[in-house]
């Protein structure tokens, strides 16, 4: 039973009645997000794999993050061109 | 209230300021010094874009300046002179992107900030089917991805996930987009 409450104040020890269509509406709009899952336009795909997806797309982020910020520190040491344009990157970041 | 700014140019902007921050040490510094500057910056900039909303941004910046945190003065000169920070014990009434329903959390005290005993949103009083399935190691994995994720349960989970991705997105976006300008700049 859905059981949508407008409220989402926590009063004291309130819980909060969760639906399945409030979960299934946000697991797929974490599909939504997911590069491989989005690709695959079939509608069937398990929670788990949402999940299993989304942890893989994150650690990808996260070393995303961290593969650029190796290549701006070696790019920003670098710089040396005079143009307008390295000056303006020049002087906004380092 | 959402700012006019997209959430990328808040990115930027926040993470431009915290550069400059710490401009004055930065003259002799080493590449892999100046890598961590980068990376924190971004990552208290990304954060920061969210103005205290979301658990987990809180999460990120409380963590940066945690006492016994290595990098805690580096993130302290980044963040700026503690007027100019954003609170972080705001109680989260904004709407967020994608979902006007925010979680009532508890506001911790000050001090507890650090600590770690912000509380996230209560479990659900009967887990419906679907949450059912989202348990086990993947909800752990999860968990441990997500800044503050231990804390976090069933819907909340979610959507902070949801929330995390989107900001990952555009911080990714954004450094992409610089490093390919410095890239042009230098083969010029």
């Amino acid at each position: 039973m859905s059981s949508r409450r407008p409220s989402s104040r926590q009063s004291s020890g309130g819980v909060s009645r969760i639906s399945d269509d409030q979960i299934i509406a946000l697991v797929s709009k974490l599909r939504h997000l997911l590069p491989e899952i989005r690709d695959n336009r079939s509608d069937k795909v398990s929670a788990s794999k949402v999940l299993q997806e989304t942890c893989n797309y994150i650690r990808s982020l996260h070393k995303e993050v961290e593969d650029l910020s190796d290549r701006l520190s070696q790019l920003l040491a670098t710089i040396e061109a005079e143009s307008a344009e390295a000056a303006i990157i020049r002087s906004l970041l380092m | 209230m959402r700012s006019p700014f997209s959430l990328k140019q808040e990115f930027l902007k926040n993470w431009i300021l915290g550069l400059q921050r710490c401009r004055s040490s930065k003259k002799n510094m080493s590449i892999f010094e100046r890598k961590k500057v980068i990376k924190l910056s971004a990552d208290v900039a990304v954060a920061s874009a969210r103005n205290g909303i979301t658990c987990w941004s809180r999460a990120l910046i409380a963590d940066a300046v945690k006492e016994g945190n290595a990098d805690k003065h580096l993130a302290e000169k980044i963040l700026g002179p503690a007027s100019e920070r954003q609170p972080t014990e705001k109680v989260p009434v904004g709407a967020m992107a994608y979902n006007k329903r925010i979680r009532s959390k508890k506001i911790p005290k000050r001090s507890s900030v650090i600590r770690r005993t912000i509380k996230c949103a209560p479990q659900a009083a009967r887990p419906s089917s679907i949450v059912k399935r989202l348990v086990g190691k993947r909800r752990q994995i999860l968990r441990s991805l997500i800044p503050w994720g231990e804390f976090m349960n069933g819907v909340s989970l979610i959507e902070e996930t949801l929330d995390y991705i989107i900001l990952l997105r555009a911080q990714v976006d954004v450094m992409r987009s610089l490093a390919s300008a410095s890239k042009l700049v230098n083969l010029n």
